[in-house]
Order: structure tokens, then sequence, then C-alpha cells
């Protein structure tokens, strides 16, 4: 009975197994409406140049927040600087609250996982410069500052948050984006058509930001203790509600702030948490409290997302939004997917 | 192409529905259900099912060989014993562990949580793989014979320890080095394996694979480096970072020393992750370097089973 269609519909069952055993029927139809309409918002041929330069806006973000919080300098003016004006281009400006100071590190240990991700983020930028040669895409205006403030209302976690402030608000501040960047290179990675050249590189780029999400996770749960209940684990949990609502917001329940729990049509983030599991060793089967550290779905695969919901989340538009300026980026990203 | 799938999504949700709305009617209108969705309906279905991206389904079952160590080890790590009868599949093979293996006497929960969500990690990925394979005309291989017992002689060839006594299982910084060994070689497998993939669906499965193996190895690098920063004890960093030279050795390279100010494992030009070919993660489960014709060692004592067993490089 296998024809090549019902072949293909098993592999999407597959793919999409969790959503439909989380969602009841209704959630269903408006899953398959959702999404419908998301999909046809993007480009249907995206071009790998596109999807690269999508992802140099990205790491450019990361690159500027991770130096920041470093060096206290923007890439441009680093000992090595990273250029963030090519191909004749005009670089965006870096928003930053008055009086800007880097990370007043307590922590050396954090430190040196700062240092090393500033050092990898750069090399991101200027890895996804090279490949895209002529075509690359100049830093776009960048916001480190009303964004920060703008998400921790969103999120419910304060009026204000400067994530340059102490150890434990730089660990938040990443925890904002790693996660997000490993969703964007798996969203992006079936869509790319060079698969001797692009899809190495995008997959590389890939695990260093989920080597980098595991790390920021990692030292996020050592800070409570290994509590989930503790004060920085509860802000990932309210940071991923506030992720998985702009990217799959639910028509029906307009985006309202401040909100602490999941308010779209399907989460895809959990937070920094604990989790119940049922282990099967052997014969017999018991339950377990485990960790979170890997932000997974039922299947334990990483998330999935496409451009639109990437789009949403850095620019703090629910992803059924028709632009996508603000948030980190105030006046969008530069290239063909913004 | 995002068209067409949308409208696959929404047609397999709607057979789903029909799987899971009304039990046996419901499969006796499944063929029905699924005619009725098609563009050109016809009166019967195929009656042969042509097995669809035969050498994706080679790459999986690799995969699962992989998963089916890592959820061993980590399951006997958390409860004391293996996968399911159920979960190895009819045939599997028997999996040695050291003799007195019970769950590793952790010393705080967070550690118990750690290996539970690693344990449980592993299992999804068994499963997942078993479902992707078969829903890809593929037949899921069971689990070959597995020996966690080679973390001794793997320790010794490391000069971790001058007699083969390593045991993971024997403490929680012990069973961080154990998942230490199996971690990176995930992520670099999933790396070389998902652009050989023919199906894009699959490709975005396998991609979510390695994300969760980095996120884990992300981990339990950070755990081992940080631990050592805070105790002042480099006993088990160095043991990871014999284990990681004895993987470069065998396995083409690909590996990065671990610090306190070097955690991620990636190219150092370009910070990408790094990629092995199925030889070279062949060579590291098998523990022998030695060319061409390797086809079992190490903690597959009967070799994987599957098409992709046998070393050609």
């Amino acid at each position: 009975m296998a024809t090549l269609e019902t072949q293909q519909l098993d592999e999407i069952i597959v793919k999409t197994r969790r959503k439909m055993l989380t969602m009841g029927g209704a959630a269903l139809a408006a899953l398959a409406f959702g999404g419908t309409t998301k999909a046809e918002a993007q480009s249907t041929t995206t071009p790998d140049q596109d999807i690269l330069n999508f992802a140099l806006n990205l790491e450019y973000l990361e690159a500027q927040f991770y130096n920041l919080a470093v060096s206290g300098v923007t890439i441009d003016q680093l000992p090595t600087p990273i250029p963030v004006a090519v191909n004749g281009g005009t670089a965006g400006s870096v928003t930053l609250k008055p009086s800007f100071a880097k990370v007043p590190f307590v922590s050396s240990i954090v430190a040196a996982y700062a240092a090393e991700t500033a050092t990898e983020e750069g090399k991101h930028v200027l890895f996804l410069q090279k490949t895209l040669g002529s075509v690359a895409v100049s830093m776009p205006d960048i916001d480190l500052f009303n964004s920060f403030n703008a998400l921790a209302n969103l999120a419910g976690i304060g009026t204000s948050f400067d994530p340059f402030a102490s150890d434990q608000n730089f660990l938040i501040g990443a925890y904002i984006f790693e996660d997000v960047g490993v969703s964007a290179y798996h969203g992006a990675a079936p869509l790319i058509a060079d698969k001797t050249g692009v899809l190495p590189a995008a997959l590389g780029l890939h695990a260093v930001e989920a080597y980098h999400a595991g790390l920021i996770r990692t030292v996020i749960s050592a800070y409570d203790n290994g509590v989930s209940t503790g004060p920085l684990s509860t802000m990932t949990q309210a940071i991923s509600a506030a992720r998985s609502t702009l990217a799959n917001p639910d028509p029906t329940m307009p985006i309202t702030s401040p909100f602490t729990t999941f308010a779209g049509t399907t989460a895809d983030d959990l937070g920094v948490q604990s989790a119940t599991v049922s282990l099967n060793g052997g014969s017999t089967s018991a339950t377990f409290t485990s960790t979170t550290i890997a932000d997974t779905d039922l299947n334990a695969l990483g998330w999935s997302r496409n451009s639109i919901q990437i789009l949403a989340i850095v620019t703090g538009n629910p992803a059924t939004a028709t632009a996508f300026t603000g948030g980190f980026f105030p006046n969008g990203l530069n290239g063909t997917i913004s | 192409m995002e068209k067409k799938l949308n409208d696959l999504i929404d047609k397999a949700l709607s057979r789903r529905q029909f799987l899971a709305g009304a039990g046996t009617t419901a499969a006796a209108t499944l063929v029905v259900g699924c005619n009725s969705s098609t563009t050109t309906p016809s009166p019967t279905p195929t009656p042969t099912p042509t097995p669809l991206n035969l050498p994706d389904n080679d790459i999986l079952n690799f995969a699962l060989n992989l998963e089916y160590l890592e959820a061993e080890f980590y399951l006997y790590a958390t409860t004391g014993s293996g996968l399911s009868t159920a979960d190895a599949l009819a045939g599997a093979g028997t999996t040695i562990v050291p003799p007195n293996t019970v769950a590793v006497p952790w010393t705080t929960p967070a550690q118990a949580q750690f290996a539970a969500e690693l344990a449980q990690t592993e299992l999804d990925h068994v499963r997942y793989l078993q479902g992707a394979i078969t829903a890809n005309s593929g037949t899921p291989v069971p689990r070959p014979a597995i020996d966690l017992t080679f973390f001794g002689p793997l320790a010794a060839a490391a000069s971790i320890v001058a007699t083969p006594t390593f045991n993971p299982f024997a403490d929680p910084n012990s069973f961080l080095v154990g998942g230490f060994t199996f971690e990176d070689v995930g992520v670099t497998a999933y790396a070389g394996g998902g652009p050989a993939l023919v199906s894009n669906i699959l490709l975005s499965g396998v991609a979510g694979l390695q994300a969760a193996e980095a996120y884990h190895a992300g981990s339990i690098r950070t755990q081992i480096a940080g631990g050592a920063a805070n105790t002042g004890d480099a006993t088990f960093l160095n043991y990871a970072n014999k284990i990681s030279a004895l993987r470069a050795t065998v396995g083409g390279g690909n590996e990065t020393q671990l610090s306190l100010s070097s955690i991620v494992a990636a190219d150092p030009t370009n910070a990408l992750g790094f990629s092995r070919t199925t030889d070279q993660v062949l060579h590291i489960v098998y523990g022998t370097g030695g060319g061409a014709g390797v086809s079992k060692g190490g903690f597959f004592p009967n070799g994987l089973n599957g098409k992709i067993t046998t070393t050609a490089s």
C-alpha cells in the first residue's frame, strides 16, 4: 500500500509527530492552516546566498553582544577589527545604554566562557563574509539596549534588563541568543541547495551554536544549584515562553505583556527546567527527574524554525506580522530575507 | 516545493486524524482516505512498496547503531540496566557491562538529573531513528552486540591508566568522561552524514539529532573543564583530553583540546564544528586505526549492524 505519496506522508508524519501528539483536533486544524500561511510568506526559491546573509545578520548580532560584553567595544574597534561595512555598504549603528561598560565579570570561569564565545562568533562573521564575498551584506542597525528592556517586559522579568550588568545577567543575555541560532541553522539546512559546500558549513555553524547553548544552559543551571525554580532558571523559562509565542502566535490570543506562560499555538522552546522521564531500562520502567540542558522536542531533536519565526523573535514581532523591524534590529535585517 | 510540502502536511495530518480518531473503522477507511487525498485517485493501492532513498536508510541505520551505544551507556548509568527488549528490536545482540554494574552513585541530584536527561534523549533518538527508517520503507537494524567494558582498554590505550580498570560507572566524574567519549563523536558523525542524505526531511531530522548531541557535548565539556577549575583537580580533564587525543589519532584529527577557555570543539580557523566520515567514526568506535577492512572491535565486538560496517580506508 506504500505509494510514493503515502511514503512521503509518512516522512512528514514523522516530522510533525511531536505537534500531533501534543495537540487536539481543533489545534491540528489551526496548525495546518497556520503552517500554510507561514510558508507562503516565504520565498520558495531561497538562494543559498540569501540564507547565508540571513545568518550573517544574526552572527553580527551575536558577535557584537559577546565582544561588547568582554572587551567593551564593537567588533570593528577590536585590536584585530572585524569589518561591519562590506562591499561598499554602510554599517548600521549599535545602540547601547548611556554610560555603557563591559561586563564586570566576577567569575573568571564565566569570563573565560564569554571570551571564547566572543572569539568564535567573530570568526563566524568573518567566515560568512568571506564565503559570501561580493554579495555579503553589511551590519544592520543593532539595538542592545531598548531591545533587552522590551524583551524583559514581554517575558515578565522586569521593566528593564541590562545584560551587561553582572555575570548572571550576561548569562541570561547569552541565553536569549544561542538557542535561536541553533533553531535558525536547523531550519535553513534542508533549504540549502549546495550540499557539498554550503550545507556542511551550515551544519558546522549549527553545531557550534548548540555547543554554546549547552554551555550557557549548563552554567545557568549550576548558578541555581540545579534547582529548576531558581531565579535564573525561572527567567529562562519566561524567555523561552516568549520565544515560543512570538514564533507560533495564536491569532485568537493576542500577545499581551507581561506574560510568563506560553500563549501561542505550539510551544517550540524549553527553558532550563526539570522534566519527568520514564526510562524502561531492562524489563522495568521507572520515572526519573531530568534536566533540560538540551532545548529539544519530544523526539529529543533540536527545534527547527523557519526564517519568519526567527525574524519574529529577533525583532519582537509575532510571526503573523507583515514587517519585521524592532527588537534587536530596529530597522530590520539586511539582505533578501528580512 | 514548500507549497507541495504544505499540501502534504495537510494530507498527513488528516490521515493521522483518521488513525487517531476511530480505531478499526478508521483503519478500514484508511486506504480510501489515502486515495481520496491523492490527486489521481486509483481503485487499488500500489501493491509493492518501492523502497525510497535506500542510501538514506543505510546512513540512518549507521546512526542507529551509535544511538544504541549511547542509550545503553546512559541507561545503565541511570537505571542499572539497558534498553528494553522492545526497544532493542528482535535479534538484538547482548550488552556486556563491568561486573556488578548498577546506577552510578551520584553525589548530587543535579548529576542524576543530567544523566536521566541523557538517557531519555538517546532512548528517544533510538526510537526516532527506528520510526524514521520504517517510514522511509526501510528496516531498522536491531541493537548489535555492545561491550561497555571497552572503556577499560580504551583508557589504557589513551594512557589514562596503566591497566584497563577505568570504569565510567564508578563515580560521577568517571561517568562524565564516559559521556565525553561519545558526544563529540555523535556531533561529527551527524555533520558528516547530513549532507549525504537525499531526503531533506530526513536531513532536518539529522540536524535535530546533531543539535542534541552538541548541546550535550557542550554541557559535558563545560562540566569537566568547570569542575577542574572549581576543584583545582584536573584529573578528569586530563582523562578527557587523553580520550580526545586518541580519537584524533584514529579518527582523522577533528578534535579540540578541552580547557576552560576552549569548551567548544571546532575548527580553530573559522569556528565551524568538525565533521567525520563513516570510516573515521568506525575507527573510533572500533577502537583502532589500521586503515581499510576493520569491521568490528572496541565497543562493537561483532561490528555494527546494517550496511555501513567496515572501514574502506
